[in-house]
């Protein structure tokens, strides 16, 4: 697989929230600011990425009996450094985020990419993998952000974002006020609470459904038209494999 | 498959207990590494965060002290940190049951056992009702009462708000426990 | 010209009635003026313009929606017209006209058109737009009106609703009566103060066929009931009862939300172990809940559990008879027995 194909997977046609629906907890919990989001989204992404080079390092020493407890211990070891690194250095995120950095542990995303593809693949592969995934979670994480921090209290950017004297501030320690785009008595405060994440990520789960299946319509279409077999899509070459 | 296991025996099970061994053992060394370099640096961040928090509802230039009580006295019930102000009184922080689920809050109280300021640190109240009560406005109702308050609604002087009486009864009726455990300090 | 000679061969219904669903909807229309009159009279300017932007925000939205999917356009059959008047009765008439919108936007694009749209949603529109619109916007769907019948007794702009006095346990005004109660000189949403005018249209469905006694009459017979078994302390028990029955959204909601036809059983006694699961659940909520009425919340659990009603109680085929059931299923028993101890004995 090129690195571009492995790029439009992480990011579209194997989504980690949106395809194969996994993390989708931490999906629905944090996204409640942009910087929740921004901050959980990367901080995914740098386990993941450091779970990702490990585990297919150390691949060919998991005897396959215990591969998920060692799995699990060498997630949980970057859960842990990651959590303590947030504490001591961006406390504002460590506390908004609260339990959810100790929860990445139980994340599926990082046990369903290793069992999935790193206990197979070489370290480079794997590095990008966890590059991708993690960048095409937190894609979704922040869209939900957007969307609910939008229309559940009227702001944009919270935490990162701010106008100061008509001039944009930004800041990353989580004390920005974000910027209003309408008044808050007018927000849906139902989309900030937990309700709220479940409804909005179903809405971009359908939305995603149907622009997946609207582009394979096309591409069915188009090849029936040019009388060409239509080529099988990589995922279900690797299925059959 | 079962039957290979078995023919393997012992030695299979000590190989994979030595690798599990050996896995857990690197990262709680690696972890311990990072726990030794950050620890310091964590303390000093809650101590502020704590420090910050607390001022806000009594200062004190000396400090403070954090107090020792016994929790299954019933008059320290739902308080879950007790702290001196040096000699300007104490801070109390309580958890208890608001409307929806559970207010943690930090009561200042001054040695002349009036509250001299409050802020809610977590609740989940409904916003736009009981969420009021981290307002200013709310908790600024509450600074200069003594025991014994309760909110206009029930005949009082703390602000009940409107559609969310029974958050504001939870915040003054802590308030008032806040004030009772520092009485019980002697 | 040879295809109409013909039999067509379809599956059933075989018989069709001429009375389509616009018909059907517009006798709930009319079974709906009663109590919107009252309402209007009762809030005067502000509920006659929820009620306006409600049903033509509803009719747009489905208009909307259907074109930009390209289906088939189904305002005509007036559902819409319907889930914009049931929500408005629904609604507080303090309730700005946006929320009212908003409203209409969640009950018509997400919760019936996204999952197909007219006999297809598993909830019911109106009632799912008012329980987002009450999680949405607290401060503005708690906030009750001074009926016109109250303007004299009563020095203030809003005020508690009856059912939120016995909640907190103060003890009720003198002008909270049962004559108020069943003429509807309450506090209230803007349809659900006047039993008399919601009991004279729900009459008129039942006269229209449109209802069945089935789901009013056991949701609000297991309401009386719970009531007047279980009872409070500081009422009597048929005082309390009554103020049970006659107070909030009670009969609105047993005549004209809990008998809408996709999300209600369509099985005969399932209708009415549906009405008694709302019953239920509205007691529950109303004693044990932290809000002090239950009625939408209780018709929304039991739609969702419409499906599971129709499924257990499903009639026998036509047919078969008790025996065969019988020996069916002491077949089937058989056979697992048999098939356990064959692996048993592997």
């Amino acid at each position: 697989m090129t690195l571009k194909q492995q790029f439009k997977e992480g990011l579209i046609t194997n989504n980690p929230v949106l395809v194969q629906r996994i993390g989708m907890c931490s999906t629905m919990a944090i996204t409640t600011t942009l910087f929740n989001g921004i901050g959980m989204g990367l901080s995914v992404l740098i386990i993941l990425t450091c779970c990702n080079v490990a585990i297919s390092a150390l691949r060919k020493a998991i005897p396959n009996d215990i591969r998920l407890a060692i799995f699990v211990v060498v997630i949980a070891g970057f859960v842990t450094i990651v959590d303590l690194l947030l504490q001591a250095f961006i406390p504002a995120l460590s506390a908004s985020l609260g339990v959810f950095i100790p929860l990445i542990v139980v994340n599926c995303i990082i046990i369903g990419r290793a069992e999935a593809f790193c206990q197979h693949e070489p370290i480079g592969p794997s590095f990008w993998d966890g590059i991708f995934q993690g960048f095409g979670y937190t894609v979704v994480l922040v869209a939900m952000c957007l969307i609910r921090e939008l229309l559940g209290s009227g702001t944009f950017g919270t935490g990162i974002f701010e106008i100061v004297n008509g001039a944009l501030h930004v800041t990353l320690d989580g004390s920005a006020a974000g910027i209003r785009i309408f008044p808050e008595q007018f927000g849906a405060t139902i989309l900030i609470m937990p309700f709220g994440g479940f409804l909005t990520l179903a809405v971009l789960l359908a939305a995603m459904q149907y622009a997946l299946r609207k582009g394979a319509e096309k591409k069915e279409k188009a090849a029936r038209a040019a009388k060409v077999e239509i080529p099988a899509p990589a995922e279900v070459k690797e299925a059959a494999e | 498959m079962t039957e290979t296991k078995k023919a393997k025996g012992g030695s299979q099970i000590v190989k994979l207990a030595v690798i599990l061994f050996l896995v857990s053992a690197i990262t709680s060394g690696v972890l311990g590494l990072v726990n030794m370099f950050t620890k310091d640096i964590i303390a000093e961040q809650q101590r502020l965060k704590t420090e910050a928090a607390y001022n806000a509802v009594l200062p004190s230039e000396s400090g403070y002290t954090t107090i020792e009580f016994d929790p299954d006295d019933p008059a320290f019930a739902n308080v879950d940190a007790l702290s001196a102000a040096g000699d300007n009184g104490w801070v109390v922080e309580l958890t208890f049951s608001g409307a929806q689920g559970s207010i943690t809050a930090a009561f200042g109280v001054g040695s002349d056992y009036v509250i001299t300021g409050a802020s809610v640190i977590d609740h989940a109240e409904t916003s736009g009702l009981g969420a009021k009560i981290t307002e200013e406005g709310f908790l600024e109702s509450l600074v200069g009462q003594s025991e014994g308050m309760a909110v206009t609604k029930d005949g009082g002087t703390v602000d009940s708000i409107t559609a969310a009486t029974i958050s504001s009864r939870a915040m003054a009726n802590a308030a008032n426990a806040a004030i009772a455990a520092c009485k019980a300090l002697g | 010209m040879e295809e109409k000679k013909l039999f067509k061969v379809t599956s059933n219904p075989i018989l069709r009635t001429p009375r389509g669903t616009d018909k059907i909807m517009l006798d709930v229309i009319i079974g709906l003026i009663p109590a919107l009159a009252v309402g209007i009279w009762q809030f005067g300017m502000n509920a006659a313009i929820l009620l306006v932007v409600n049903v033509a925000a509803c009719v747009f939205f489905e208009w909307v929606y259907r074109k930009l999917m390209k289906k088939n356009c189904t305002v005509g059959d007036l559902s819409a017209v319907v889930t914009g008047i049931l929500l408005t009765c629904v609604m507080p008439s303090n309730a700005p006209w946006w929320v009212g919108l908003i409203g209409c936007f969640f009950g018509i694009v997400v919760v019936k058109q996204l999952y197909g749209g007219i006999g297809k949603n598993f909830l019911n529109p109106a009632l799912a737009a008012r329980a987002f619109l009450s999680a949405a916007y607290a401060a503005f769907m708690t906030s009750w009106a001074v009926p016109a019948a109250m303007s004299g007794v009563v020095d203030a702009v809003t005020m508690s609703t009856p059912l939120s006095y016995l909640h907190n346990g103060d003890p009720l005004p003198e002008y909270f009566n049962y004559l108020n109660m069943f003429l509807g000189g309450i506090p209230g949403s803007i349809g659900e103060t006047s039993a008399l005018a919601i009991l004279a249209g729900g009459a008129w469905l039942m006269l229209r066929k449109v209802i069945t006694w089935r789901i009013p009459v056991s949701f609000i017979g297991s309401v009386a009931v719970l009531t007047l078994v279980f009872g409070c302390e500081g009422y009597g028990n048929v005082e309390w009862m009554l103020y049970n029955v006659l107070s909030g959204g009670l009969l609105l909601g047993a005549f004209f939300m809990a008998t809408d036809y996709s999300t209600s059983p369509v099985n005969l006694k399932g209708q009415i172990l549906y009405g008694i699961g709302c019953g239920a659940v509205t007691v529950l909520i109303r004693y044990f809940g932290s809000y002090p009425e239950g009625v939408s919340y209780a018709i929304l659990v039991m739609n969702c559990c419409a499906w599971a009603i129709d499924k257990a109680l499903r009639p026998r085929q036509f047919g078969v008879t008790a025996e065969d059931v019988k020996a069916g299923k002491a077949a089937a028993k058989a056979a697992k027995k048999q098939a356990k101890e064959a692996a048993a004995n592997d």
